[in-house]
């Protein structure tokens, strides 16, 4: 164990000369230095083996025992990497040798993919590759298998789910396909039923029977064709279609006659001021009379420094002046926004392939200075809906 | 005085039957076989060669005689000889 130690640390063969070997030996000992491995070589030469940390001792007591010291050759770990530095070429190597075995392992080299037919494989791994995970590329900067799940399940809608799994140097793909069941719903025997009140002016039923015809006006509910094919009989199938009806909106809008703005013109006096806690020290801009109308901006700085905000802080203050303009409308300008702001907003709520058809102005009142309209808005609008049939299964 | 003095230490170590060593300043010199010796409590090394070591203790010399002699060790008071042994000789400084 002592050896190994020493191992570490460094060890030195030299070769002592002169005729006083004996008693500097004994003087380094003393010293608390540790001889080993000693041999006479000649009469007047001894060889030996001592610490690399006892070094200086011996070179201190060498002088008055007039003694000459040899080095031999040097031992243990310091030596050993003072040798390999000598030769960079050894160290280069070293390194190299080990960048490769990590670059090898970490180097995807194959890519399994189970579970799923040809095609849908060929998909997958097309899709991987443009994703940059092909054998052969390093899986340092490849995105994680967690990520290539998520991504492979968003670009291939055909995958119900793939399980990636990262072993050692090879990518293991688990894939399920999504068996398409052509959904239930559409097969399920329903009939179309009205959403809404209104005039039919169009009716197209692609499969069912129809119930109501052209210029029929239907109620909230009514059934616009049904799925039962025959009347009592057993047969029933999906009912679809489209039916086009005139619907009616009521819209009351209230519009202000008068309007007042106030306007800047653009000049403003400034006042700064300082805060100081909560007392507020005026600084400038302080005599500035304020007479009129104005409009008081005030803007407090935020000055902090590393994110403390200093209690010391200065406010700008801007006053506008400002003028009263007062904007009149006409009546007929005003049935004009009424009806427009109205049309828009009721084409929002509607479908978007409904057409507003006719705009009619049912009332037109002035009072208190506003303008009441009441609207109708004729509407051309698909109010077929859906409605399945129970059978009580 | 000297003389007195060594009595009362060889009279101590006996009754209170402590190692020789310790109380006489002697070395201790154990020796494996003849390959080895292995010597405590030595003051110095006096002459190395391979065929002849003599030690200095606090009263003496102790000569070893051999072949092929050679320190494994030493440290401060403590000395490990290995080699061919043939003799282990005291010269008491008398």
């Amino acid at each position: 164990m002592k050896g190994q130690y020493d191992f570490y640390k460094g060890r030195i063969r030299i070769r002592i000369k002169g005729a006083l070997v004996e008693p500097y030996l004994q003087a380094c000992t003393r010293r608390g230095c540790q001889v080993t491995h000693l041999t006479r070589t000649s009469e007047d030469e001894v060889q030996l083996t001592i610490r690399l940390s006892d070094w200086r001792t011996f070179r201190e007591l060498r002088k008055k025992y007039r003694c000459k010291i040899i080095l031999v050759e040097g031992q243990g770990i310091p030596f050993i990497l003072k040798r390999m530095f000598q030769r960079p070429s050894l160290l280069i190597a070293f390194f190299v040798g080990v960048l490769f075995v990590f670059v090898l392992a970490n180097t995807l080299w194959s890519i399994e993919v189970k579970g799923l037919n040809p095609e849908l494989e060929a998909s997958v791994e097309s899709k991987l590759k443009s994703y940059g995970v092909t054998p052969g590329k390093l899986t340092i900067g490849m995105s994680d298998p967690n990520d290539i799940q998520r991504k492979l399940l968003e670009d291939i809608p055909d995958l119900l789910w793939v399980g990636v799994k990262k072993q050692g140097t090879s990518y293991h793909l688990y894939g399920v396909e999504k068996i398409r069941h052509d959904t239930d719903d559409k097969e399920r025997p329903t009939y179309l039923v009205a959403k809404k009140k209104g005039m039919v002016v169009q009716s197209f039923i692609k499969t069912g029977r129809p119930l109501v015809s052209v210029y029929d006006v239907v109620q909230k509910g009514q059934p616009l064709a049904t799925g039962e094919l025959v009347e009592d009989g057993d047969v029933f199938v999906h009912a679809e279609g489209e039916v086009i009806a005139e619907t009616w909106y009521k819209a009351e809008q209230t519009l202000p006659q008068k309007h007042i703005l106030q306007l800047t013109n653009g000049e403003a006096t400034h006042s700064y001021s300082l805060d100081i806690g909560r007392l507020r020290v005026p600084l400038w801009g302080w005599w500035t009379s304020n007479d009129g109308d104005i409009r008081e901006e005030s803007e407090t700085s935020d000055w902090n420094v590393f994110g403390w905000q200093l209690p010391v802080q200065m406010q700008t203050t801007s006053a506008y002046s400002l003028d009263a303009i007062s904007l009149e409308n006409s009546q007929k300008e005003l049935k004009e926004i009424g009806v427009r702001t109205a049309k828009e907003s009721l084409r929002q709520t509607l479908d978007e392939r409904a057409d507003i058809l006719d705009e009619k102005v049912l009332h037109l009142s002035k009072e208190h200075g506003k303008v009441k309209l009441i609207l109708l808005f004729k509407v051309y609008e698909d109010i077929a809906e859906t409605k399945y049939i129970s059978q009580g299964d | 005085m000297a003389k007195w003095q060594q009595q009362l230490r060889t009279w101590i170590g006996r009754y209170f039957d402590l190692p020789s060593d310790v109380m006489l300043d002697l070395p201790r010199i154990t020796t494996i076989g003849s390959i080895h010796v292995y010597i405590e409590n030595h003051t110095g090394l006096l002459h190395f060669s391979d065929h002849e070591i003599r030690i200095q203790y606090k009263k003496g010399q102790v000569r070893i005689l051999g072949k092929d002699l050679g320190v494994k060790m030493m440290i401060k008071e403590e000395l490990l000889l290995e080699g061919e042994l043939k003799s282990v000789e005291f010269l008491p400084d008398s």
